[in-house]
């Protein structure tokens, strides 16, 4: 049965004017992600994996090529339909979080539905409490950011992307910031999620983390290197095991 | 509008989250309102108080007298000096000014059965009660008969009642003007300060040909007075009053006039022109400190938004529109310097009972002056919240994201 597209580049490249300098970001990265996929993008930094981001999650558009997310052609889009449809098709998840600080779990994920304009979500606070209960934070609904772990908080994140019910979850390096545990749990919260249906995208540096996903594609320099399904996948057992071994 | 009403909330949980600094951002908008409100009502209370005390005088009041020049720091008495020759003609000939009379100005030793005070000494006619509209609150004013007949009567204020009489009754009690005896027939309502803070109850009034006969030991006249029909008829009166004297004077169509005659309404207009001028230069310098109040919102709210750059990100990112954030910080700068107006105006008018109470000089908190108040808060929080307001709209999200 074939897979709506949720994401499909079409020679999608970025140039970076700087002065009489020119750098070369992307470099005609072709790349469709259908509904359903849990994809790792790896590569070293300066590969142009966040730029790659930046265009994927509307925040930035590409220089040339074209860009289609869920069917609609971003590459028309103004800065209210490009914030409109962050709003209502993305959500997204930050290495270092981005939460308001001294603000209750529960404001936070409703944030996004803030900005909504559809309508199409009648009661925030009902939408958000389950969102959290999704991420398992059911018991720190009313915890203020600062009250939080790490992990906690990126769940809250986690839960802030989920609130608005978007076709592609993006993460940056979702787990930078957590300690090896913090970071399987999150990575297994992530599969969760995508065995309940959400389209994932995340980027990533630990190969370990990247080993959760179905499909990894490999940067560099600006274009995609490789891009293969993953046959042994990990699971929360298997890397807490590898966990315990290197220690 | 519902948009509006989500971004209003999200505005107010900041100000909320950042109490402290929210007051304090308020203090400089609730000092320059309450500056305002303060220096406008003690302009406008300047200001009624010296119109009230100079209609308190009549309004139709006319003062005659000998034109005198400042030179070398003393006055020069020009003309002729005013005596019972012009006092007749006025008297004879005026249609317009119904009420006239002399007034001797003296300084006298005034001496009573508990005390002596040094004193000024009216001698005028009973006349001069109604034109300058002073009541008498105890006994009354002596008349035409004692006038006539030099009696040594006398109408005395409250200050030398106080002083000689330690505020008993008075009337028909003798007090001494230098060496000479006089009876009080009565006692004048008290007046309170004058315009140039004078007191206007510390004065002894008697019939002029008894002060000058008794202690003036001269027949000129420091000044006529007088009223006219009504306000209308001051023009009037004062040309009537310049014909009567140039030809009592025998003056000639090119000789200047030897006498000055000064009207209740110019000195009305030029105490309420001064009176003006001190009201609204009180009121710039309020406004000033509403000016400074309004720049140090704009600084607190360039302060915030660079120490949110990664929330605004974030926001952006979520698919805040710009719009939704320009509103959000234009809000709270808003809010904020409409909290402080409110909170000014309360400062402001608690500020006027307090010193009205320590001075008893009264300010009465002037409608228009709040208006200003806060009509000038709420325009200080838009014109110096757009700043900001806008730099934090037009943030790049992926900078702000990466914003350390």
């Amino acid at each position: 049965m074939p897979q709506k597209k949720v994401i499909e580049t079409k020679k999608v490249s970025r140039v970076f004017k700087n002065g009489d300098i020119e750098v070369q970001a992307l470099t005609d990265v072709d790349l469709i992600i259908e509904a359903g996929e849990f994809v790792a993008i790896m590569g070293a930094s300066g590969s142009g994996k966040s730029t790659f981001l930046n265009i994927l999650g509307c925040l930035d558009k590409p220089s040339s090529g074209n860009y289609f997310l869920d069917g609609v052609h971003v590459n028309n889009l103004n800065k209210n339909q490009l914030a409109d449809i962050r709003n209502q098709k993305i959500g997204f998840i930050f290495q270092s979080y981005n939460l308001l600080s001294r603000t209750t779990a529960l404001e936070n994920v409703e944030l996004p539905l803030v900005y909504d304009r559809t309508g199409r979500f009648s009661n925030s606070k009902e939408l958000a409490k389950k969102a959290l209960e999704q991420v398992g934070l059911e018991n720190r609904i009313y915890h203020k950011t600062n009250e939080l772990s790490g992990g906690q908080q990126q769940r809250v994140a986690i839960a802030r992307a989920l609130v608005n019910d978007p076709t592609l979850i993006l993460s940056d390096e979702a787990t930078g910031n957590l300690d090896s545990r913090a970071s399987i749990d999150i990575a297994d919260l992530f599969v969760r999620l995508n065995n309940e249906g959400k389209t994932i995208l995340m980027i990533t540096h630990e190969p370990e983390i990247a080993q959760f996903a179905k499909r990894m594609v490999y940067m560099r320099d600006g274009r995609i290197l490789t891009d293969e399904i993953i046959k042994n996948r990990s699971t929360k057992e298997s890397a807490l095991k590898d966990l315990e071994l290197t220690n | 509008m519902k948009q509006f009403l989500k971004i209003f909330k999200v505005a107010f949980k900041a100000i909320n989250k950042n109490r402290t600094r929210s007051i304090l951002t308020m203090l400089g908008i609730i000092i320059g309102v309450a500056s305002v409100i303060m220096t406008i009502s003690v302009g406008e209370g300047a200001s009624k108080s010296v119109k009230d005390q100079i209609s308190g005088l009549g309004t139709n009041l006319l003062m005659i007298r000998t034109k005198s020049e400042h030179r070398a720091g003393v006055n020069v008495r020009m003309g002729k000096p005013l005596d019972k020759r012009d006092y007749d003609i006025l008297k004879k000939n005026s249609v317009w000014m119904p009420k006239l009379s002399p007034l001797v100005g003296v300084g006298g030793q005034i001496i009573g059965p508990d005390s002596y005070k040094t004193s000024t000494v009216y001698g005028v006619s009973e006349e001069y009660f109604d034109i300058l509209s002073r009541p008498i609150s105890l006994g009354d004013i002596f008349t035409a008969e004692d006038v006539k007949s030099a009696n040594k009567v006398c109408v005395i204020g409250e200050t030398i009642r106080e002083e000689l009489f330690s505020g008993r009754d008075p009337i028909g009690q003798q007090i001494r003007i230098d060496k000479v005896p006089f009876t009080v027939v009565g006692l004048l309502k008290e007046e309170g300060q004058g315009t140039m803070g004078q007191d206007q109850d510390d004065i002894v009034i008697g019939p002029y040909t008894t002060i000058q006969n008794r202690l003036y030991g001269n027949s000129d006249y420091s000044m006529i007075v007088a009223s006219a029909i009504n306000e209308n008829a001051i023009d009037d009166a004062e040309f009537e009053t310049t014909l009567l004297l140039r030809e009592a004077h025998n003056l000639l169509p090119d000789q200047e006039d030897d006498f000055d005659i000064t009207t209740q309404v110019e000195i009305q207009e030029i105490s309420g022109n001064v009176m003006n001028m001190l009201t609204i230069l009180l009121g710039a310098i309020g406004s000033i400190s509403l000016i400074v109040g309004g720049i140090g919102i704009m600084n607190i709210m360039l302060v915030s938004v660079t120490e949110r750059t990664r929330e605004i990100g974030t926001r952006l990112a979520i698919g805040a529109r710009e719009s939704d954030i320009l509103t959000q910080f234009l809000i709270e700068a808003i809010v904020l310097s409409l909290a402080g107006g409110f909170l000014g105006v309360i400062l402001g008018v608690i500020g006027n009972q307090i010193v009205y109470k320590a001075t008893a000089f009264f300010i009465p908190t002037v409608p228009y002056s709040i208006l200003i108040g806060f009509g000038f808060a709420a325009v200080v929080g838009i014109a110096f919240g757009y700043f900001p307001a806008r730099k934090a709209a037009k943030l790049n999200p992926i900078d702000a994201l990466r914003y350390e």
